[in-house]
This record gives C-alpha cells, sequence and structure tokens, in this order.
C-alpha cells in the first residue's frame, strides 16, 4: 500500500512557513536523545531517540506495552525530569519539565483519548478553561466568546461556540478539544489514538485540520493503530518494540506489511509453558452470531460473533484496544450489555440473560483485567475475599461456619503460594501478582468448568505470571475450558490452543495451534475480514 | 491441595479484621467513660441506680434504630426517613388502640407489618430505579410525617384506654423482676459458653487453630461480669427495664445477621465495593431491598418504644430521631461511605449520646443549649469518620 499522494515529502517540506535551516529543510523542534524509564524493574523505555520537526506530521506506532505511551508521558512532563534518563530539547535548548504545565507552556500540547473537556460548559468556555480571557479580574466573556469563534473559524470548524459540549457528539468534542490546545499557541501537538472514536466524517474532518496545521508549521506526534491512516497522513513513522524506538521510515518509502513486520519482528522465547492437550474433550461453550450493544438504544459494539471453547481448551482471544474482547467476556458473563442477536450455549443449556450471579451458580466465572475496581475488595482480608464468591459452600443452617471457611480459605491460600503474613492480612497491601492470585482464588473456588481471564498477567512480575500460566494449565488438565483474553501477543500465541481475534467487534479471523504467526494475527486484528468471511487459512 | 493445619495464622476466627479497628475499640469506652465521670462529677445524681436505669430506657429506642439504620448503612445506602417512620407506626398502634379498641398485641402487630411492608416498597424503589437513597428516604421523610399526623388527626392519641396497662404501655413501663433478671443472665451466659465451646471443637475437628482457652474463658468471664453488673444495677432501682431487653434482643438479632451469615458479608461487600460485589456473584439488589424490609421491622419496634415512653403519640413523636441514629453509628465507627461498621459500636455509640443528652438534662442545660450540643457532636462524629477514614 503505498501513498497515494502526488506531491512526495520533499516538495511540500519547502513551503513551510515555520523556523527553517539555510538549505530549505524544516528544522528540529522536539527531540529526545537515548531516553530512558524504567518503572521498578520494568524498562518501559530503553534508550529511545526520536527527532520532531516543524510542519511534519510523524507517526508512531507499536504494539499495547511497545512504549508509546510512556514516550508521550516522558515527553509532555507527566514524568518530571529526573525520574528518566536522557535528554529532550525543544528547538536545540534542553527542557527540563517538572510539570504538565511546564511543557504546556513551552508549547507542547497533548490530546489524549480520555477528553478533559467540562461537559456542562460550553465550548468557547472550555476552549480558554485554564487560560482565560480576562479584563482585570473579570472575565471578559465577549472576548472568549470573539476568540473562540476566531479560533474556530481559522480550521474551518463550524461549531457554535456556544454549544454546550456535552450536547457535542464524541468527534466535535474532540475538536474542540485540539482547537483549545492550539489556542495556547501550542507548536507541538500530540494526539493519542484520535480517531479511535471517530467514525467516517469526522475523521475527514480531523485529517484536513492535521493538514492544515501541517502547512501552518505546527509539529504533530501521531499515535494511531490504523496503520493505513498512518500512512495516508503521516510524514515520518517511528516504531517502538519493546521500549526501543526500532526505526524511522519516511512513508513514501514503505507499506503497511513492512510496519507490522517491524512492530512485531521478535523472536518467541519458550516463555510458555503450555502442554497442549491430546484430545480436548466435549463443547461446554458456544457461541453463535451474537451481537450485543452497551445500552438497549446504543449501536452495537459487538457484531455477529460467533466461537466455541471445548474442555481441556485454552481459547485465545486477541484485538487491538477498543475491538471488545473484554466486552465480549463480560457479556457473557453477565456483567455488560444488551444482547440483540445470536445464541449462547452453556454446558449445554442456554444462557440468555445471565447475572454474574447465576453465571457462577452454571459453572462459568470470570477474572476480569481491572483487579482493584472489579476484582478485590480492597479493605478486606485476604480470606474474605477468597470465600465471597463461595459463602453457600462454608454455611451451615443459614449460618457461616467460621472453622469451614478458614480451612477452604487456607487450603486456596497455600495452593496459590499467596505471599502475604496470613489470611487475615488486608488485600490492599500486596504485590499485584499476590494480588491476582486471591483474585484467581476466589474463581476458582466457585469450581467452575469454563474460566474467562482477561489480561491476567497485566501488571505482575515474570515469576508470578509463571505461575499463571502454569495454573492455566492444571485447570485445563482438570476439563475446564479456558478463555484467555490477552493485549500481548507472544503471550496469547504461547498459552492459547486456538486463537480468535476480534477486530472493532467483530470475528478478524479464528485461527488453529498450527497456524499461529504473529503477522498474521496482528493482521486481522488491523484488518476487517475481508467481504465479511472470517479469514482462515 | 490438601488441608494442613495453619501455622502461622494467628487464632482470631477468620474475617474479624473487618469488623473492628484498632483506634476505635479504644477511643469508645474511653469517651463514654470520660464523658460518665464529668456528668458524676457536675452531678451526683448521674451516676445513681434510678438515673441509669433511666438512661437505659431512654437509649433503648435511639439504640435500636441505630442498629436497624447500620443495615443500611453498610451497604452504602441511608435512610433520612425513620425518625417520621417511627412516629408513623407508632401513630398507626396508638390509633388502633385508643381510639378502634384493638387488643395492644394485635394493633402493634399490624403496625409493624406496615413498617416492613412500607420499607420494602422503599428499598424496592431506590434499587429499581438506581436512585439515591438519601433522596428517596428524604422525601420518605417528608410524606411519612404528614401521613403520620393524618392518622392522628395532629391530636394527642395515648397508647392506652383510661386508667388501663396495656403491653404497649408496658413497653416503657414494664421491669423484669429480679429473679428474671438472673435466670436471663445465667442462660446468655450459658449459652455464650456452648457456643464457645462448640466453636473450639468444630475448628479441633478439621484442624483450625484456636486460640488459648486461657483467653476465651476469660472473654466469657468478662461479658458475665458486665451482664451481672447491669443486672445488679437494675435491681438497685425496679429492675431490668422491658425496653432494653427488647434493645438486646434486637441488637443481638442483628449481630448474629451482620457477622455470621452470608448476608451480612455481602452487607459488608457491597458498602466496600459494590461493582466487585456484583462480579463477585453477589445479589446485591436482593441484599438491599432485604436489608431496607428488615429495617422496616426495626423502625416499627422502635416507634412503638418511643412512642410508649411518651406515653402517646403526639406530633413530635420520632422528630430527628433518624440524626441520633446515624449519628450513633458514625461514633460507633460506622462509615457513611459503607463498608465498615459494627452493632457493637452503634450501641457504643447510641449510650455515648443517651449519656450527654441525660447529664444535660440532669443539669438542667437548656433546650435551645441541647439541641447545639447535639448538633456539634454530629459534625464532630461526621469528621472523625472521614479523619479516620482517610488513615486506612
Amino acid at each position: 500500500m503505498k501513498r497515494e499522494e502526488s506531491a512526495g515529502p520533499a516538495s511540500r517540506q519547502r513551503v513551510q512557513a515555520g523556523p527553517g535551516r539555510l538549505d530549505g529543510t524544516p528544522a528540529v523542534v522536539l527531540e529526545a536523545r537515548a531516553l530512558t524509564k524504567r518503572f521498578g524493574g520494568v524498562n518501559a523505555l530503553r534508550d529511545v531517540s526520536f527527532d520532531l520537526r516543524a510542519g511534519e506530521i510523524h507517526a508512531l506506532c507499536g504494539e499495547n506495552g511497545a512504549g508509546k505511551s510512556t514516550l508521550i508521558k516522558t515527553l509532555s512532563g507527566l514524568h518530571p525530569h529526573g525520574s528518566y534518563d536522557g535528554e529532550i530539547r525543544i528547538d536545540g535548548r534542553e527542557v527540563r519539565f517538572r510539570s504538565l504545565a511546564d511543557a504546556d507552556r513551552a508549547g507542547l500540547a497533548v490530546i489524549y483519548q480520555e477528553l478533559a473537556l467540562v461537559g456542562e460548559m460550553t465550548v468557547a468556555e472550555n476552549i480558554f478553561l485554564g487560560s482565560e480571557r480576562c479584563h482585570g479580574p473579570w472575565i471578559d466573556w465577549a472576548r472568549t466568546h470573539r476568540d473562540a469563534a476566531a479560533l474556530l473559524a481559522r480550521f474551518n470548524i463550524s461549531i457554535n461556540p456556544g454549544t454546550r459540549v456535552s450536547e457535542l457528539g464524541v468527534g466535535q468534542q474532540q475538536l474542540v478539544e485540539i482547537v483549545k490546545a492550539l489556542g495556547k499557541d501550542a507548536r507541538i501537538l500530540i494526539l493519542d489514538e484520535p480517531t479511535a472514536a471517530l467514525a467516517g466524517a469526522e475523521v475527514e474532518i480531523l485529517l484536513r485540520i492535521l493538514r492544515d496545521l501541517r502547512a501552518q508549521g505546527v509539529a504533530i506526534i501521531y499515535i494511531s493503530h490504523k496503520l493505513s491512516e498512518v500512512m495516508a497522513l503521516a510524514d515520518r513513522i517511528t516504531i517502538l518494540r519493546d521500549g526501543a524506538s526500532v526505526v524511522t521510515l519516511a512513508a513514501a518509502e514503505t507499506d503497511v506489511p513492512t510496519l507490522i513486520r517491524h512492530m512485531v519482528g521478535r523472536k518467541i522465547e519458550d516463555l510458555f509453558p503450555r502442554d497442549r492437550p491430546h484430545a480436548p474433550g466435549e463443547e461446554l461453550l458456544r457461541v453463535h452470531r451474537l451481537t450485543a450493544a452497551p445500552t438497549p438504544q446504543a449501536a452495537p459494539q459487538l457484531h455477529d460473533v460467533s466461537f466455541s471453547v471445548r474442555a481441556g481448551e485454552v481459547l485465545g482471544i486477541g484485538g487491538l484496544m477498543g475491538a471488545g474482547r473484554s466486552e465480549l467476556l463480560l457479556h457473557l458473563f453477565g456483567a455488560w450489555g444488551h444482547r440483540r442477536a445470536g445464541a449462547v450455549t452453556l454446558l449445554g443449556r442456554p444462557h440468555p440473560a445471565p447475572t454474574p450471579r447465576e453465571s457462577i451458580r452454571r459453572g462459568l466465572v470470570m477474572v476480569t483485567d481491572d483487579r482493584k475496581r472489579y476484582g478485590l475488595h480492597l479493605d478486606l482480608p485476604i480470606g474474605a475475599n477468597l470465600s465471597l464468591s463461595s459463602l453457600g459452600r462454608v454455611t451451615s443452617a443459614g449460618f457461616l461456619d467460621p472453622a469451614a471457611e478458614e480451612l477452604v480459605n487456607q487450603r486456596f491460600f497455600d495452593a496459590l503460594r499467596v505471599k502475604a503474613p496470613g489470611l487475615d492480612a488486608p488485600v490492599g497491601g500486596l504485590s499485584g501478582g499476590n494480588q491476582q492470585k486471591v483474585v484467581l482464588g476466589k474463581a476458582l473456588m466457585t469450581e467452575p468448568r469454563v474460566i474467562f481471564l482477561d489480561e491476567p498477567t497485566r501488571g505482575i512480575d515474570v515469576g508470578a505470571k509463571l505461575e499463571v500460566y502454569q495454573l492455566i494449565n492444571e485447570l485445563s488438565a482438570q476439563g475446564k475450558a479456558v478463555v484467555l483474553v490477552s493485549s500481548e501477543l507472544p503471550e496469547l500465541m504461547g498459552m492459547s490452543d486456538r486463537i480468535v481475534m476480534l477486530h472493532e467487534g467483530a470475528v478478524g479471523g479464528v485461527f488453529e495451534h498450527a497456524e499461529f504467526d504473529q503477522e498474521r494475527l496482528l493482521a486481522a486484528a488491523m484488518t476487517p475480514a475481508a467481504d465479511g468471511k472470517i479469514l482462515h487459512s | 491441595m490438601t488441608p494442613t493445619a495453619p501455622a502461622t495464622s494467628g487464632p482470631a476466627p477468620a474475617g474479624t479484621a473487618i469488623y473492628s479497628s484498632p483506634l476505635r475499640t479504644l477511643t469508645m469506652p474511653a469517651m463514654l467513660v470520660a464523658i460518665w465521670v464529668l456528668f458524676a462529677l457536675l452531678s451526683p445524681q448521674f451516676l445513681s441506680a434510678r438515673n441509669l436505669s433511666m438512661l437505659m430506657i431512654e437509649l433503648s429506642a435511639t439504640a435500636t434504630l441505630a442498629v436497624g439504620v447500620l443495615l443500611v448503612l453498610l451497604p452504602g445506602h441511608t435512610d433520612l426517613s425513620v425518625g417520621a417512620g417511627a412516629g408513623l407506626t407508632g401513630g398507626i398502634a396508638s390509633v388502633l388502640v385508643f381510639q378502634h379498641g384493638w387488643p395492644a398485641p394485635a394493633a402493634l402487630a399490624l403496625s409493624f407489618v406496615c413498617g416492613v411492608v412500607l420499607w420494602s416498597l422503599m428499598g424496592l424503589f431506590i434499587v429499581k430505579n438506581r436512585i439515591q437513597a438519601f433522596i428517596i428516604t428524604l422525601s420518605g421523610m417528608l410524606a411519612f410525617k404528614g401521613a403520620f399526623w393524618l392518622v392522628i388527626r395532629s391530636a394527642t392519641v395515648p397508647v392506652a384506654r383510661g386508667g388501663e396497662s396495656n403491653l404497649y404501655a408496658a413497653i416503657t413501663t414494664y421491669y423484669l423482676p429480679g429473679w428474671a433478671g438472673w435466670v436471663l443472665v445465667a442462660g446468655i451466659v450459658a449459652l455464650l459458653a456452648a457456643l464457645t465451646w462448640r466453636g473450639r471443637r468444630r475448628r479441633a475437628a478439621v484442624g483450625a487453630a484456636r486460640e488459648p482457652v486461657e483467653i476465651a474463658v476469660l472473654r466469657l468471664v468478662v461479658a458475665a461480669q458486665a451482664l451481672a453488673l447491669v443486672v445488679l444495677v437494675c435491681g438497685q432501682y425496679r429492675g431490668l427495664p422491658l425496653a432494653f431487653v427488647i434493645l438486646c434482643v434486637v441488637a443481638t438479632i442483628v449481630h448474629i445477621l451482620t457477622r455470621h451469615t452470608p448476608f451480612g458479608r455481602h452487607l459488608y461487600a457491597i458498602g466496600g465495593n459494590e461493582e466487585a460485589a456484583l462480579v463477585s456473584g453477589i445479589p446485591v439488589q436482593r441484599v438491599v431491598v432485604t436489608a431496607f424490609t428488615l429495617l422496616g421491622g426495626i423502625v416499627a419496634v422502635a416507634g412503638f418504644m418511643s412512642t410508649a415512653y411518651a406515653g402517646a403519640s403526639t406530633t413530635t413523636v420520632g422528630d430527628l430521631m433518624e440524626l441520633d441514629a446515624i449519628a450513633a453509628c458514625v461514633i460507633g465507627g460506622t462509615s457513611l461511605k459503607g463498608g465498615r461498621g459494627s452493632v457493637l459500636g452503634a450501641l457504643f455509640g447510641a449510650l455515648i449520646m443517651a449519656s450527654l443528652l441525660n447529664g444535660m438534662t440532669l443539669m438542667a442545660v437548656a433546650p435551645e443549649l441541647k439541641m447545639i450540643v447535639r448538633g456539634v457532636v454530629l459534625a464532630l462524629a461526621v469528621w472523625m469518620d472521614v479523619r479516620l477514614g482517610s488513615a486506612r
């Protein structure tokens, strides 16, 4: 896939309005040299060097966990100077941001996916939030409105500055956010997945504005998973992998398959001790053409999804963020969304509109991807957390049996090797890995037959990860069915027997173990299934 | 996965950690002792058997209500209508007895059922519509108050006809004869001993660790002494007040529910983290509605006690009782956000509030000042809750 524009990057660079060198190439506005950032023992960024020129759109690509967010946070001052190694230079001079405000003052603005707008205020108020147009101690509303209108007009955005932000669509809100950044005379704009929440026409508007900004000399860093978009928009593309910058390519000189290859190209070491079952057993869960939406009125986020899982099997579910992996599992479990179409059969019986309680009763349990929010009661001790889903098993004649409860809690505590002083220790004080073990223990105590694991090794150390993998092996050896959602392709490929890749809520591809191939998996996640047919091999 | 007796875990039974906070367990008895010492110095009759007996009766209605409100505070809700509800249920019973000649037990029973039904409906409304309990119960407070005034036609309705005495009036006027008090104490101590012994046998049978025998015996002895002291003091005046016995029964039931049943554990879990509770398979809606339903019954009992104490239903019975009840819970360690609290704490809190009020009355403090003190104590209690909450 090559670029379609007739004018190449070289010719466009010559009409830059921004600061330029005598030879006509634009100046480097932002430069990062040898950035290294560690969190505990984990290297989020390793010796990353990056430069951004005025009047350029520079795309940043990489898998989940490659270091894109960390790089942005470091550049924008969220990680203050001193918490990282290396240098950041703006216009050639070193800068040491101690806070976001410092970066703001230097003309650097970041626009995240989570919009920082106040819904109850108007567009004009939001644009100048924090940099109010004042007349002495009073806010000059006339000027606010006028300046907002002027800014919007400059970019040909037809939004009335008096509209309340909550009444705008997400796409328009995003534009307001960009105008807000520009209202502060940002020279460097960083956009994190700006089109993730946009559709059709809004995407076009955004891209047009970005091209206009580029023409005016603004330097733009553009993070996106949508490689086709990146190819159409960016001048240069830098690919991060495992915290290091792998390569920087001119968009005109590359194509999507090359990008994917650079994003992925590592050897899978044998970190995943998966024992393949010899004969998977009966079908325990079957999903047939499932379509579901978050609320009865909203548009569906899951489309026509079909798959099945058998006893003793580990089914991996992958896809980009926002593809609907968690939503799929949560919906089947009964904690999300309304079913629009499709049928689900659990252990041979229909599973129409369950609640989590019913699912657990029927042998389906879920470990969510946010243990602090949905998995644990941080103020309760470990024992109380472990037994919470299974109190019926330690109750006799309506009363809790403290001896029985302690016994079964201790059994799981020991079996999972939770490192803590005892059952009475508060769960909030445990490390991530041990907290995850408690959540797993709670799920396993319900004696399930189908187990959903959503990012079970997120945020835990290597040793604990291995223990989780061994646990998955044990579970499938016991004849249970495991559905594993993971953002890390190597983990998914290493631990699954089959993989379903989701793309924007639909199945992008189903892969048997023999067909596991990183590039093809990633391709299935990033491009819609051709002609609506499932990509098999 | 074979069971092994844990070598290092402490002897306390599983789950006790959630019910007490070390800081709170010291401050409450300390505060109580301080208040009692203060009032004893300022007004010698404070510690007289008669006054302490009156204190116990004054305490009973508010403490009963506090224990009931605890049931909805734990899962993170609140109820501002309990005072008005107490007045209403008391009023229904009074009107039935005084104006329609019903026998007291029947009138009390019907009014009790009304309370249960009203509160279960309110609970259903709150969970099904996902509206904050604060607003619904605030509306309830106004509606029930109006309904109450309607029922008694804003008149004074005595709890008994003529000069006769009935069950209703007896609630706050009956005293158990001396021997009955001792029998009760002996029975309770025997029951506690039997339960403790059975618990120890069970733990030994499954191989779990047990606390040392000395500690268990010590706890029983302290409990027996406390109970004996209460009966002794009451015996010096007229005996154990029936109202106090009713309070103890209600408190015991709620204590057992919150600490020894899955329902109780669910209450704490929902209050601590409702989303996680749902994902863990707890029937959140069902638990909350049940809590409100139970509260309805307890509101009725508290209403009977208040009305009997006043001798009649008047338009002011139950006024501001909800604030006293919530304040008692908060002073006793209940968090307004849910997930933390205990029956014992609520009782302590109620005792502290009642002692303050009783002491102030003995010192002939003006009613205006008493009101101010109540307000200040409530503010202090909430402030303490926030401070200790953030220290967790």
